[in-house]
């Protein structure tokens, strides 16, 4: 079975190009500004050049900020195994990944849990 | 290339790394789901050849023209067959300035760089044409005239200019003028003008991979003709090119913008 998982691997990354084929990640993020919230999904952006996931944040005053999270490409994603149905609008999730420049909220993912913990494929990024 | 790389065992690293039980209902559908991958290619197996007899650089490849020049010669070296306008505009160029983030195709270096891309090579009497069709960015295509025309006399510059092909045994030579100067030749911002003329070698190396050697040649920017090599690797033989308009949502500058308010960030519907 491991090396099942293996030869999978291999072939996907046959066709792995830099998740941020597009640009690179550090003109637009804070590397040394890593974060990691929970929330609700509110809204998915299933477009490129990047993919979108729009997270509704409660803080214990009851107020809600949504964070505006970038993630890879449609086409790296469905290689990933991903549709736009992955993580749906209302599905409880733990994001981790880097704060914007300019604005925290407009971040970059690294990593999805799911409610149940389950870890969502999310392809590394570049330089 | 070394971005492919580092990405590629990044990708297999992750992958390798989760449960096979968390993992089974996400894998990518091209790899045969229940049934298990394709086998992989072979790499000792020579470059396939048409019924024509030419060799057949048709596929779904990745890389093959996205490094930057800088690093393939070298910085000084380059810099040393640069006019002085160039170096001084090389120079002064910002990352966050390339027409390529803003959507724009890439010219006819990057096309095959960083997405993956598909060569169409038709057969016999359809052999009046290459095509390389690009997944990213602008999703868009050369078009290479391989019926021995010849480039028209004063061809309006256009993003990928008039490209004309033949074979010199099993490599396939490229010839492109007719370019304009409003791409960066990479990501590094070296700069070109309207002279640029573009020789491309591509020969099939084996199998897997496709080495492209082009000599770039413009006389507006460099002292003289230089050639740089990239290379090409194949994709899986189920592998498809999918849809991407880098157009759609591009959201590019917001972020780095301190003026920029969350409002002002453009969004699809």
């Amino acid at each position: 079975m491991k090396l099942r998982v293996l030869v999978l691997g291999l072939a996907l990354s046959a066709l792995a190009v830099p998740v941020f084929a597009h640009h690179s990640w550090t003109a637009e993020y804070d590397a040394k500004k890593p974060i990691k919230i929970s929330g609700v999904v509110s809204k998915v952006e299933w477009t490129n050049p990047h993919t979108h996931f729009y997270i509704d944040v409660t803080d214990a005053s009851g107020k809600v900020t949504t964070w505006n999270f970038e993630m890879a490409s449609t086409p790296a994603l469905e290689r990933g195994g991903w549709s736009r149905k992955t993580l749906p609008v209302g599905t409880q999730v733990t994001v981790e990944g880097f704060a914007g420049r300019s604005v925290a909220e407009r971040a970059i993912v690294t990593a999805f849990r799911g409610p149940d913990g389950k870890e969502f494929f999310v392809p590394k990024l570049g330089n | 290339m070394r971005r492919i790389v580092v990405a590629a065992i990044a990708v297999l690293g992750l992958v390798a790394s989760l449960p096979v039980g968390a993992r089974a209902q996400e894998l990518p559908r091209r790899l045969g789901g229940e049934n298990g991958p394709k086998k992989a290619t072979d790499a000792k197996r020579p470059a396939p050849v048409l019924a024509d007899g030419t060799v057949d650089l048709s596929g779904v490849w990745t890389g093959g023209g996205d490094a930057p020049i800088p690093r393939l010669l070298g910085k000084d070296k380059l810099e040393a067959l640069m006019m002085p306008w160039a170096k001084q505009k090389m120079a002064s160029v910002k990352e966050a300035d390339d027409p390529y983030f803003y959507c724009m195709p890439g010219g006819p270096l990057r096309i095959t760089g960083g997405f993956a891309w598909r060569l169409v090579q038709p057969a016999g009497e359809r052999s009046k044409y290459i095509f390389m069709l690009q997944e990213g960015n602008a999703h868009s295509f050369r078009q290479i005239f391989m019926d021995g025309r010849k480039h028209p006399d004063d061809p309006n510059p256009t993003w990928y200019g008039h490209s004309v092909g033949h074979w010199e045994g099993k490599t396939l030579v490229v010839d492109t003028v007719g370019l304009n100067d409003k791409f960066w030749l990479d990501s590094a911002g070296t700069p070109h003008t309207e002279k640029l003329h573009l020789i491309e070698r591509y020969t099939r190396t084996d199998y897997n991979t496709l080495q492209r050697v082009v000599t770039i040649d413009d006389p507006g920017t460099f002292t003289k003709p230089f050639d740089v090599t990239y290379t090409a690797k194949l994709g899986e033989p189920d592998s498809e090119i999918i849809e991407y308009f880098c157009i759609e949502n591009n959201q590019w500058g917001e972020r780095s913008n301190p003026n920029a308010t969350a409002a002002a960030i453009p969004v699809a519907k």
